[in-house]
């Protein structure tokens, strides 16, 4: 687990805020306002849980946090969960974001698992697709180039073109590239258009349709 | 038997008429028979900028539409041995050339000169296939900029597709002042994304535009950065190495401080 303030996580019943267990109201609330203003989405209108350890805050605190988030980033605050710190809590040991969010998908397609190997760098103008299954690519997606697969899509390079996973509508899959830097991501029907000026975080990310239908990317853990 | 370089860009003024002139007459200086071909039909300017424009007669035109041989269209250098041009019509259109036309010029310079470069056109339509119909290699010119990088991109798929190899890479007027004050692409993010070869890199030089004016290559006269990129750029086309020197991206009182702290 690392020590980040506050976590954004998509789980079965939807978004949920993450406060660690031992810091001030002032410091919740910075750590939020960092993490909304780097994700590449606007939450508005979404309903979230807050989860929180053996309340860090008062439930004065709570109240003012709750109103915060309403009022500057408009999400609805749907559920607190304080958390024993003893009983090792089922939402914060949830094992990884992928298989959460396979559970979560509505159509569950007859799952492809036909993959197409790619050994070439899709340039400005190109386009790949794989309409049976996953895309592998060893290569970059060059601005203006194009990856397009009806399952899943691994770049193992720098993605800083457009992909569309799940091109035949399944909202399971995922893109995942070693630098993601996309001009456009989308993923069956969902589109996300990401900041113009994106730096390499150095390290692979993953992006897929959380609960409330949005694009989520985060670290590329393991599945 | 020669080979046939194509010198292209996808976005227009980048420097492939200039980069055509210098490396042709580069090439002809250290001794290789060279052609230099103008395919950009319509807007010609290789020979203005080879101060040839006066002596030019006949263009490929002419040849293809069997109006004079192709040994008498080339128009001689004579500042240096071994230099040809063979222009292109000002009247015409580019589609009035159709690519086999264009190969066919090339198949037959290349049994008798070391190396044909063509001037491209810009742009990804009828001109620069034309331009790339005859070619056994290329080099891209890009100048650091992200419209230029993507045009380039653009180009080097295209010639992949035409099974065009090696593609070589000429980044022009890289300037190490705006890169050290992180205002321009450097170097390395340009060959990040577009992943082939560097085969050399020219800096913003004033001297080229004053060259391009008097119609003399900057390689004929002064030893300015410019000229002896292109110098050092025609030693790697005839396969010496000859490495390429980082441009200081570091301010002149950093290079003192850096000399110091290396010889403590
Ligand atoms: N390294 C350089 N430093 C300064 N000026 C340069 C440099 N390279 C080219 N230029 C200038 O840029 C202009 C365009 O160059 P050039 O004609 O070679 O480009 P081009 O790619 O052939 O253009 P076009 O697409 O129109 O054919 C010219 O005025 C030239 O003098
Ligand atoms: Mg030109």
């Amino acid at each position: 687990m690392d020590n980040a303030i506050v976590k954004l996580r998509g789980y079965k019943d939807g978004l949920h805020l993450i406060i660690n267990p031992k810091v001030s109201l002032n410091e919740v609330e910075t750590a939020i306002h960092e993490l909304l203003s780097e994700m590449n989405q606007s939450l508005s209108g979404t309903s979230i849980q807050i989860d929180m350890m053996t309340t860090p805050l008062t439930s004065d605190d709570l109240k003012e946090l709750e109103t915060h988030l309403t009022k500057s980033y408009d999400l609805v605050v749907s559920g607190v969960n304080v958390l024993d710190e003893k009983d090792e809590s089922p939402i914060l040991a949830a094992p990884t974001t992928h298989s959460i969010s396979q559970e979560l998908s509505l159509d569950t397609p007859t799952h492809v698992e036909n993959a197409q190997v790619v050994r070439q760098t899709i340039r400005s103008g190109q386009t790949t697709a794989c309409l049976t299954g996953s895309i592998i690519l060893y290569g970059d997606v060059n601005p203006g180039g194009e990856v397009i697969a009806s399952g899943d899509i691994v770049v193992l390079g720098a993605l800083r073109g457009s992909a569309h996973a799940g091109a035949n509508g399944s909202l399971s899959s995922v893109i995942i590239a070693m630098d993601l830097v996309p001009l456009q991501l989308q993923i069956g029907t969902y589109v996300n258009r990401p900041p113009l000026v994106q730096k390499p975080r150095g390290y692979p990310e993953i992006a897929r349709v959380g609960a409330e239908g949005i694009i989520i990317v985060e670290e590329f853990i393991k599945f | 038997m020669g080979k046939v370089i194509v010198i292209t860009s996808g976005k227009g003024g980048v420097g492939k008429t200039t980069s055509t002139a210098n490396l042709g007459t580069a090439l002809a200086m250290i001794e290789k028979t060279v052609v230099i071909v103008d395919a950009d039909v319509g807007l010609r300017n290789l020979d203005v900028v080879m101060g040839l424009e006066s002596r030019v007669v006949y263009t490929s035109m002419d040849v293809i539409e069997k109006r004079c041989e192709l040994s008498k269209a080339l128009v001689k250098d004579r500042r240096v041995e071994n230099l040809m041009l063979l222009a292109a019509s000002q009247r015409n259109r580019k589609d009035d050339i159709r690519p086999e036309q264009m190969q066919d010029i090339c198949e037959k310079l290349k049994e008798e000169y070391d190396f044909v470069l063509i001037d491209s056109p810009a742009g990804i339509e009828q001109g620069f296939h034309n331009a790339a119909a005859g070619a056994d290699e290329a080099i891209i010119v890009t100048t650091p900029d992200l419209s230029a990088i993507r045009d380039a991109d653009r180009i080097i798929g295209l010639l992949q597709n035409e099974g065009i190899e090696p593609i070589n890479l000429v980044i022009n007027r890289l300037s190490a002042t705006l890169v050290r004050k992180g205002n321009m692409i450097s170097k390395n993010d340009v060959l990040d994304i577009l992943n082939i070869d560097l085969i050399g890199v020219i800096p913003e030089d004033t001297g080229v535009i004053a060259s391009t004016n008097r119609g003399v290559p900057l390689v004929h006269t002064d030893r300015s950065p410019g000229a002896e990129a292109y110098m050092r750029i025609a030693r790697r086309m005839i396969g010496q190495r000859v490495p390429i020197p980082d441009m200081r991206e570091d301010s002149f009182l950093d290079q003192i401080a850096n000399w110091f702290s290396r010889n403590k």
